[in-house]
């Protein structure tokens, strides 16, 4: 019923022969499937108390004319995919992580940023175009065809990342059973296929693009996601862990990233002091989000024949669109009340941990316990002593600076439905 | 596995004295290196790491004597004195270096280098440079430009550094324990940092791609990615009727493997200025080296693996694969049809299907495919204008089947 809920599903499953083969497939497998998407996207609606945001997204959809996904009819359509739809019925019984991640495709609930090419859309529509044979390239809604294939690879290009990084680590006697070595080392060379699937796909789709400044600056995206999981301690199964935090002085990054992104662009005007806590956490973020979403921004406007001080402006806008949304996701939580509270699992490196390890490096002992495996860590323990700490302001803080940066580059733009919804996403990630 | 090294033992007899030479230094310096890198990895793995070694340096001295006795019984003959890879050596030289310091050069993190890099050790035969250059410098020839274009030889480094990635999501695909006569990526490193390593490669190719600047010929490089990775998802599956499944073998022998030469040749072509038709000769002529090649390279998964081993374990029918020799056997053998679709998955299946395959003509007919695609290469090749780059590529379908001595 979730998998019907979706437009992009529903119009595919009324389309042509092809299409039911498909839909056999996806029924065939999915019940149980359709189950949990439809929970877990309830689940979130409660648990984040924010309706705006779904809403937000909505809105902002009907402004580009589009559906938030881009999980689209073609790529669902094409033989390929449909050959996964069939190898994936028989990994179903195997509790392989890629089926999380195929199900969060299915899955429409916006929270989960599946919202990226939209984002990308409104900023195009935002910013127009100029010296562009706007009669030919122009769809009704005033975005680009350029910008749209855009927004859909910078999609494909996010999602094949996560089929990658589902992958298991298999080590020697890891499964005694061969039965369960098959299932996830046919589960791996599924989701890594897949995944290849989709970044050859981005690739070609980019090259028609004809646009070799726009090939370069999206493929530095994809070096940057994947260079983000190198980033930091890792335990077996590469969930990453702090480390020691490096003094300011030691250079991290290299000029060859643009606009010197490590750096949270200048002070931000709260005045948060850069500490080797912050500076770690955004390079992390910078490299597995904020490089892709800023350079698609950027690509849009590249594409719409602006100057590289707005395509600075736009890169600007997502990377910072993207860095206040992580640090909304990482507060989560930590924050009372919520159902996470009661000892489930979070990331290591997500801000408060961080910034608490800054302030009192002592918790160091506890995460240490993890460096084979996170689930070694006591996570309720070190939950109590982060709330208790200043990580919680700081981060909250971090996710203010954050969206204000990225709502002061709208300015830049002038007033238009475009710009009304981009800012009404952000205000609706404001939790006061 | 030691189909590949034997495989590249052998192409190397045609290879010159002082590349050989040049080579055995080089490998023996690389084997330290790499030892260094194996000792994370477990002991046995280290052992037969340096037995595997010990094999190809042992190859590279038989063939170094070889390599006399073959100079000796063809110098009358003018072709097969021309080497291409001592033509190009000027060019080959620095193939590796260059890409491994362009992979060095996007990242910080040390371990992504070291992944990134772990195959452009010197140690793999550059054919796809090899061939690619050679036809830049045929075209050139050809339309009177001058010398190698700079971008010419990325297009090389290019070929190599697809052909690379694409191992590295092998080897974790495959889960193989060895490759090039070293431990594979998979068996010293992580799946997870292994596939993200394989990304990396692909997008620092693809930057380069994008700075060759020529919108017609970043669409044809990316072509090749998107076949290799439909070529894979074919290998997945199998056809039902012995039409279209050996239709289905070839359309995935080309994307796998033919895709790449073809194409990088025709970025070549087109970045020399060549027109329509000159490009099409050296896609085509790409693409019948690409198919001859995987067919012997098919062929000696049976014949090699029989001469080191003494025993049949083809590796392609352990992976399930019903390669050439395999379709072909089946018209004698009607039984391997019911093989073929169950993926040689049942005890003695693989061992069985071995056995009826050297029985039957298997290995002549896929032997003599592969010939028919060199004679067609090298009448494309013919089409043009004579240079020493031009007779190697004359040469280049002799040494893919000379692999099968």
């Amino acid at each position: 019923m979730n998998v019907a809920r979706s437009p992009t599903a529903v119009r595919m499953l009324r389309n042509g022969p092809a299409s039911r083969v498909v839909r056999r497939r996806l029924h065939a497998s999915s019940p149980a499937v359709v189950a949990t998407t439809a929970t877990q996207c309830d689940g979130n609606r409660g648990r984040l108390q924010k309706p705006d945001w779904n809403r937000a997204v909505s809105e902002a959809g009907k402004v580009v004319g589009y559906p938030s996904s881009f999980l689209s009819l073609r790529w669902l359509l094409s033989d390929e995919i449909a050959n996964v739809a069939l190898h994936l019925r028989r990994m179903v019984s195997s509790n392989h992580p890629l089926l999380k991640t195929v199900k969060g495709l299915f899955n429409n609930c916006q929270s989960n940023m599946q919202a990226w090419g939209l984002i990308v859309l409104l900023v195009s529509k935002a910013a127009g175009h100029i010296n562009v044979d706007s009669s030919a390239d122009e769809d009704k809604s005033g975005v680009l065809r350029s910008q749209r294939a855009l927004a859909e690879i910078a999609e494909m290009i996010r999602t094949s990342h996560l089929m990658h990084n589902g992958l298991i680590n298999i080590y020697p006697e890891m499964f005694p059973k061969s039965v369960d070595y098959d299932d996830i080392s046919y589960g791996n060379k599924i989701g890594l296929l897949s995944g290849d699937y989709l970044l050859a796909n981005s690739f070609y789709e980019l090259s028609m693009l004809k646009n070799q400044d726009l090939m370069e600056l999206i493929s530095s995206a994809l070096r940057d996601l994947s260079e983000a999981e190198f980033v930091g301690r890792r335990d077996s199964q590469n969930n990453p862990l702090p480390s020691p935090f490096e003094p300011l002085n030691r250079k991290l990054g290299s000029a060859r990233l643009r606009f010197n992104p490590f750096q949270p662009s200048g002070k931000l005007r709260g005045g948060m002091p850069l500490t080797p806590a912050l500076r770690d956490w955004t390079r992390r973020n910078v490299l597995s989000a904020g490089s892709l979403l800023g350079k698609s921004c950027q690509g849009a406007l590249l594409l719409a024949g602006h100057g590289e001080r707005l395509q600075k402006q736009g890169f600007l806008f997502g990377k910072h669109l993207s860095l206040a949304w992580q640090a909304y996701l990482d507060l989560e939580p930590f924050l009372s009340g919520s159902p996470h509270s009661l000892g489930i699992s979070f990331n290591l490196t997500s801000a408060p941990v961080m910034f608490h390890l800054e302030h009192d490096s002592s918790l160091f002992k506890e995460i240490d316990k993890g460096i084979n495996s996170i689930q070694d860590v006591d996570y309720v323990k070190v939950h109590d002593i982060v709330i208790k700490g200043p990580g919680i302001n700081y981060t909250k803080q971090l996710q203010k600076e954050h969206s204000e940066k990225a709502m002061e580059v709208l300015n830049v733009f002038e007033e238009s439905d475009a710009r009304t919804a981009l800012s009404n996403i952000i205000i609706a990630m404001d939790r006061e | 596995m030691a189909s590949r090294i034997t495989s590249g033992a052998r192409l190397c007899v045609r290879a010159s004295i002082d590349r050989l030479v040049c080579n055995l230094s080089r490998s023996r310096h690389h084997n330290a290196v790499d030892t260094a890198a194996v000792s994370r990895g477990s002991d046995r793995m280290l052992q037969c790491y340096q037995k595997q070694s010990n094999r190809i340096r042992s190859d590279h001295q038989r063939n170094h004597c070889r390599r006399f006795t073959t100079l000796q019984d063809t110098d009358t003959d003018s072709l097969s004195s021309i080497d291409p890879y001592r033509l190009l050596d000027d060019d080959l030289r620095d193939v590796y270096t260059d890409i491994t310091r362009e992979l060095e050069l996007n990242t910080n993190q040390d371990e992504l280098r070291t992944i990134a890099t772990y195959y452009f050790d010197g140690q793999g035969k550059a054919l796809r440079p090899m061939v690619a250059i050679l036809m830049a410098h045929a075209i050139n020839y050809h339309m009177n430009n001058n010398g190698l274009d700079k971008k010419q030889r990325e297009v090389a480094m290019i070929a190599e550094m697809i052909h690379s990635a694409s191992l590295i999501h092998d080897d974790v695909i495959d889960q193989s324990d060895f490759r090039r006569g070293k431990p594979s990526v998979n068996a010293l490193w992580s799946h997870k940092k292994v596939a993200m390593a394989g990304d990396y490669i692909l997008a620092v190719t693809s930057m380069m791609i994008a700075r060759l600047n020529h919108n017609d010929v970043t669409i044809t490089l990316s072509q090749i990615i998107t076949d290799l990775v439909q070529g894979e998802f074919m290998q997945l599956g199998s056809k039902e009727t012995e039409n279209e499944r050996f239709a289905h073998y070839l359309t995935k022998t080309y994307r796998k493997t033919a895709s790449l030469i073809a194409n990088s040749v025709k970025a070549e072509a087109m970045l020399a200025g060549a027109d329509d038709q000159l490009v099409d000769v050296s896609f085509e002529y790409g693409r019948n080296i690409g198919l001859a090649f995987q067919l012997v390279d098919d062929l000696l998964d049976f014949v090699s693996s029989k001469d080191a081993m003494g025993k049949p374990t083809a590796a392609d029918l352990k992976l399930g694969l019903a390669t050439a020799p395999v379709l072909f056997a089946c018209e004698k053998y009607p039984e391997l049809n019911a093989m073929i679709m169950r993926r040689f998955q049942e005890p003695g299946d693989a061992e069985r299907a071995f056995e009826l395959v050297h029985k039957s003509q298997g290995l002549e007919q896929t032997r003599f495919l592969a010939k028919k695609h060199c004679l067609e290469a090298t009448r494309l090749a013919g089409k043009i204008a004579e240079s020493p780059y031009q007779k190697s590529l004359l040469v280049v379908p002799d040494l893919i089947v000379n692999r099968m001595k």
